[in-house]
């Protein structure tokens, strides 16, 4: 057990390299000198001279991803192209709202999907099976930022119940656990909501039908097990395997929520790409996805190794 | 979709499961499984409604009844039901009905398009590992879980940004972020069927690998892995739609369902149903291909 | 005694509450504007002049300053930290300028002329140690010809000019004054100077009738009312200032009272925000909305019929209606009857067998047909709804036979690709640039483009117009100190460019705002700016 975790710890660190290496090239697939990519266009001549000496753009390409790589390892992503503030300052603070936004989505997503697949996988066959599948077949399917559109509309400007936008009266840095701040949560988390909760739901119903066709569930039924009894042993047979795939939805979200962050202008890390795509931000679009793919490839991480810690019958290979 | 970087998700063990399971593949399974799907009301229904859309998009010049580019400031955002512009239609007075139409042609090739490439590119890269083992697989497997690193809105969305907007990047886009998928399902199902009797035996019968892939593996995973890819679909379908909607995909006048969610926004204020219209044709497409997945998928499920 | 700590207690955990009421009762505004994130507040602003608008103006003052009190008058230069000025008759390169007395910065240092020479060379002079290259394209390229300054004594300075330039007043509103004392202050516990500029961003300190409270990157600022200003003080406590760049969004704000004010509403939510109660409110701007053509090689815009044939072939009525009359119809960059419109022997009006004559003359067949490049933005301070504007544009111009190719960028990035050129990769092979622009000066009106010196990188003749003739003319505006002799020379300067058709003449904003009903005071004037101290919350 202990050795498996240092070789899956071991095995992150090339992908790690790897996913670096990819963000890295995105300056370099940009279309034009990449240079133009990360000094601002009205940059006197030294600041981008000293600017082609740091990252070594004369080079070759390995080392010039070693340079950048050094300088990132040291916590400096580099300059935002707009405003000229260092990318993880902004980064820093976006992080923190997108992570509240796709954790309170995924808590949401996972406890509705629970529900419904165990509802569904329960009673396979029935219409309450067909119901909870279509609802979650329909959660995956709908465009959730047009989902977002619509509640917009339903919920902000018609009924006036909910904000439209924004992360609050204070702005985010300003947060607290208060009905004032949290009703700017609610539209935003249940649209970002619905892929987990479809894709959950299919999940927690496969497995608990698997599990209820079991003989030995009979068996034990037939022994005098009460009702409880059987949930109980349902959950502890499911959990390891739901758990692994909201914790991959939390991932999930935290990199693809950039479509509802736009609608509803959330100011977290999608947003911030958002913006830095229009304003041609390499700097920024660059440090952003490198941070974000990070958090997934630690985030599977950890959630491998839960799933070992808590099942070990499933097989390593 | 799933994101793990080394678990396998519930579709694909339940892939790799039939693949193992399943009898050589032969034309009467072939035929039991149509015979399944033709008694499912489900499958069928959804199927039906993607040909008629299918059809309706292709034939679109013959019966859309507007041009889709002319549009006139005093026919601006008329309501559904006006004589004539049957949908209304849109912020510059062109017929939405129309739109939706010549939408419809982008939307479905900016879909899948995407998916047949990673499906071929995916195949071929997933067979190979699977079947060749060993160092190919590991070189092959490593690099996919690179990919798989990125949650796909976000790798979609850093290739479209770096590249610039348009069709042709959006496309390669997607198309990178669904081959890591695509191989990962290939060579598991690869790998379950590789070591099958049949198989065996064929090689003990001294065949070159070439033709035992192609006899005898081919058919057997083809079926799973092209399942797996029309789920995907959907999801490609709304990320296309998406990038549009982002301004990284189609650009305008095109008619495009994501591009026309986009330049309707400001029209919610005052022909709301209008502007949901693209996102709806976007909604009913897409759990259309999700159920008719899952239908194929359950009639090539024998244990069930 | 624990009674006491009880109640103690209990008042302090009230108090934000009661605090929070107290505010609103008297003032606080917040507004929606277009930008996608806040303008700098170092002292020079980006994002165009919504930047001016919201972190220039509020939080700093410039040497002169606009008369921003009015909605029936123009608005002119007026003074502002400089209470007179003159140009030295010996030498027309000379001005001098004498200091309001008794002003003070935010961090409650004087104002005098040691702070306007440091503020000078902070974007002149490149040995400054406090020298900021991020701050000199938005600056300097507003005020070309300015050269230094010097310090005659406290209260009176010397400005001197490349060559001589009757423009110059009207060009300083656009340099603000930041408090050097508090730079310095900030230096010490900075690194660099590029380190601390941006520490002075987020701390800054101006003249302003405003003070920064509140600094929150990409999501808002906050201000409040400074106490010590020099002027009329504001009626307002507090201000806050939201990026909203998306005009739905900006709409549904303020239909669920999320802000008082929005910047910009999109056209078609203005019956549902009347309908809501909220007052929209608009005036005559001047304002251009234009096609910026590129007279370089290989751009089909180099030749005059081509540029006729597009004005001719506008249906400039029709884009109206779809800014829900939310616009005026330009016949040049300023009206009919403006001292400076002339005497154009060139009618911009909508003739489309005209405008398909032309192409015709100019070589275009439908076999060859035109094809127009127009790099756009998608929103932005002065640009209107510029994607269903130009989508319209396409789509008519269709019409007379032209395609037309948008590359969408995002409007910082379009507005700093101004300075840069049509030549330059920012371009992309652009044929045209969507910019708007204010008209209310000369100088931004039309110098700034017409003017073969005024090229990048110097300023936004970003099309690379070179004509002598036009040089001519503007070298005669430049000499004319006399009001009469400067609006004739203005004038013919006006009518040339509009018979060699140098823009593709759109449409003129009428600045649309919309606002919540409690929001009093407010005036809008004819200009791109707005005075702050006049509204109020009742």
């Amino acid at each position: 057990m202990f050795f498996y975790l240092i070789r899956r710890i071991a095995y992150g660190i090339p992908i790690a390299l790897a996913v670096g290496f990819v963000c890295f090239m995105l300056v370099q697939i940009a279309p034009g000198d990449p240079i133009n990519a990360i000094v601002p266009p009205d940059a006197p001549g030294d600041l981008v001279e000293q600017v082609r000496r740091d990252y070594g753009l004369d080079k070759p390409l390995p080392v010039q991803f070693g340079l950048w790589l050094m300088k990132v390892v040291q916590g400096d992503l580099g300059r935002s192209l707009a405003s000229g503030r260092p990318v993880w300052s902004d980064l820093s603070s976006a992080i923190g709202n997108t992570l509240m936004l796709a954790a309170a989505a995924s808590i949401l997503g996972f406890i509705l999907g629970c529900v419904l697949g165990g509802l569904a996988g329960t009673f396979r066959g029935s219409w309450l099976d067909r119901v909870a599948v279509t609802i979650a077949v329909g959660g995956v399917s709908v465009p959730h930022y047009w989902l977002g559109m619509v509640m917009v509309v339903i919920f902000s400007v018609q009924l006036n119940w909910l904000p439209a936008m924004g992360a609050g009266p204070g702005g985010s840095s300003d947060w607290v656990w208060d009905w004032e701040h949290m009703k700017h949560l609610i539209l935003p988390t249940v649209t970002l909501s619905v892929i987990p909760m479809g894709i959950v739901t299919r999940t927690v119903r496969g497995i608990v039908a698997e599990i209820m066709n079991q003989e030995f569930v009979t068996a034990l039924r037939g022994k005098g097990l009460t009702r409880g009894g059987v949930f109980l042993h349902v959950v502890k047979n499911a959990a390891p395997t739901a758990l692994a795939v909201m914790g991959l939805q939390l991932g999930y979200l935290m990199g693809g929520s950039i479509l509802v962050e736009t609608v509803f202008s959330w100011p977290g890390t999608g947003l911030l790409l958002n913006n830095a795509i229009f304003q041609r931000d390499l700097p920024v679009l660059q440090g952003t996805i490198l941070v974000l793919a990070m958090f997934f490839v630690i985030l599977n991480l950890l959630v491998d190794l839960m799933q070992t810690a808590l099942d070990p019958r499933i097989k390593r290979n | 979709m799933s994101n793990s970087a080394t678990t396998p998700s519930a579709a694909e063990a339940e892939l790799a499961v039939q693949a193992r399971q399943a009898p050589e593949r032969s034309t009467g399974y072939w035929a039991g499984v149509w015979k399944r799907v033709r008694r499912d009301p489900v499958t069928i229904f959804c199927a039906s409604v993607l040909l008629l859309m299918l059809l309706a998009i292709v034939f679109a010049p013959l019966i859309a009844p507007h041009d889709p580019y002319q549009g006139s400031m005093i026919r601006r955002l008329r309501p559904i039901g006006t004589p004539n512009y049957i949908l209304g239609t849109d912020e510059l007075g062109r017929d939405m009905l129309t739109r939706l139409l010549y939408g419809g042609r982008l939307s479905w090739f900016m879909g899948i398009t995407p998916v047949a490439l990673a499906f071929v590119i995916g195949t071929v890269l997933g067979v190979l590992a699977g079947y060749a083992g060993g160092k190919t697989n590991m070189a092959i497997m490593r690099v996919t879980d690179v990919f798989y690193a990125f949650p796909s809105v976000l790798l979609a969305v850093a290739i479209s940004g770096a590249l610039g907007a348009g069709i042709m990047n959006a496309i390669l886009a997607l198309t990178l972020v669904f081959i890591p998928p695509i191989i990962r399902v290939a060579e598991t199902v690869t790998t379950g069927v590789r070591n099958l009797d049949f198989v065996d035996a064929a090689r003990a019968s001294g065949a070159n690998a070439f033709t035992i892939v192609r006899v005898h593996v081919l058919g057997n995973v083809l079926g799973p892995i092209f399942v797996y890819a029309t789920s995907l679909i959907s999801v490609s379908m709304i990320l296309a739609s998406g990038l549009s909607f982002l301004g990284l995909g189609t650009k305008p006048p095109e008619p495009e369902w994501g591009l026309m969610l986009n330049t309707l926004r400001t029209a919610i204020y005052v022909q709301p149903w209008i502007a949901v219209l693209p996102g709806a044709c976007i909604f009913v497409t897409s759990i259309c291909f999700n159920l008719v997945s899952d239908g194929l998928r359950q009639a090539m499920d024998v244990k069930s | 005694m624990r009674l006491k700590k009880f109640l103690m207690t209990a008042c302090l955990a009230a108090l934000p509450v009661l605090g929070a009421s107290i505010a609103q009762a008297q003032g606080t505004l917040r507004i929606g504007m277009t930008a996608a994130d806040i303008p700098l507040t170092h002292g020079q602003p980006d994002q165009g002049f919504e930047g001016n608008r919201f972190t220039g103006i509020p939080l700093y003052d410039g040497l002169t300053m606009w008369d921003l009190s009015s909605a029936e008058k123009p608005s002119v230069v007026i003074p502002g930290l400089a209470t007179e000025w003159a140009v030295d008759a010996n030498d027309k390169t000379r001005w001098v300028f004498r200091l309001r007395r008794g002003v003070k910065f935010h961090d409650g240092s004087d104002f005098n002329a040691d702070a306007v020479v440091w503020n000078v060379r902070k974007v002149l002079d490149r040995e400054a140690p406090h020298y900021d290259p991020r701050q000199v394209g938005a600056t300097a390229t507003r005020m070309p010809t300015l050269r230094r300054a010097e310090k005659i004594d406290d209260y009176t300075v010397a400005l001197f000019t490349a060559a001589p330039d009757s423009l110059l007043p009207i060009n300083l509103t656009n340099l603000f004054m930041a408090s050097p004392t508090h730079w310095e202050k900030l230096r010490a516990a900075n690194a660099n100077a590029e380190a601390t500029w941006n520490a002075f961003a987020r701390d800054p300190s101006g003249t302003g009738p405003f003070r920064l409270t509140r600094f929150v990157p990409r999501e808002r600022a906050e201000y409040a009312r400074f106490d010590g200003y020099w002027g009329t003080k504001a009626k307002l406590d507090r201000v806050v200032i939201l990026p909203i760049p998306e005009a739905n969004a900006r709409t549904a704000a303020l239909l669920s009272n999320q802000v008082d004010w929005i910047e910009a509403p999109a056209p078609d939510a203005i019956p549902q925000l009347r309908q809501r109660g909220m007052v929209i409110t608009s005036n005559a701007q001047p304002h251009v909305w234009p096609w910026q053509p590129c007279f370089a090689e290989g751009s089909p815009l180099r030749d005059v019929r081509v540029r006729r044939a597009i004005n001719l072939g506008i249906d400039r009525e029709g884009l109206r209606t779809l800014l829900g009359g939310m616009m005026s119809i330009p016949v040049g960059t300023v009206p009919r009857g403006h001292p400076w419109f002339g005497n154009p022997s060139f009618n911009i009006r909508t003739d489309k067998a005209e405008a398909r004559r032309l192409l015709a003359e100019a070589g275009y067949t439908p076999q060859r047909p035109l094809t127009l490049k127009v790099q756009i933005s998608a929103s932005g301070s002065g640009q209107m709804q510029p994607l269903p504007m130009n989508e319209f544009l396409q789509q008519d111009l269709k019409q007379i036979g032209v395609n037309v190719e948008f590359d969408v960028v995002e409007w910082n990035t379009l507005f700093s690709n101004w300075r840069q050129g049509c030549t330059h990769a920012s371009a992309r092979g652009a044929h045209a640039t969507n910019v708007s622009f204010a008209a209310m000066d000369p100088f931004f009106a039309m110098v700034r483009f017409w003017d073969s010196k005024m090229a990048p990188p110097v300023s936004n003749n970003w099309g690379f117009f070179n004509d002598p003739r036009f040089d001519a003319m503007i070298a005669e505006a430049r000499n004319a100190f006399e009001p009469a002799a400067l609006n004739a020379a203005l004038a013919r300067l006006h009518a040339a460019g509009v018979d060699e058709a140098l823009f593709i003449w759109i449409a003129h904003d009428v600045a649309p705002r919309a606002m919540n009903p409690r929001v009093r005071g407010y005036v809008q004037p004819q200009s791109w700016f707005v005075d702050l101290r006049l509204p109020f919350i009742q």
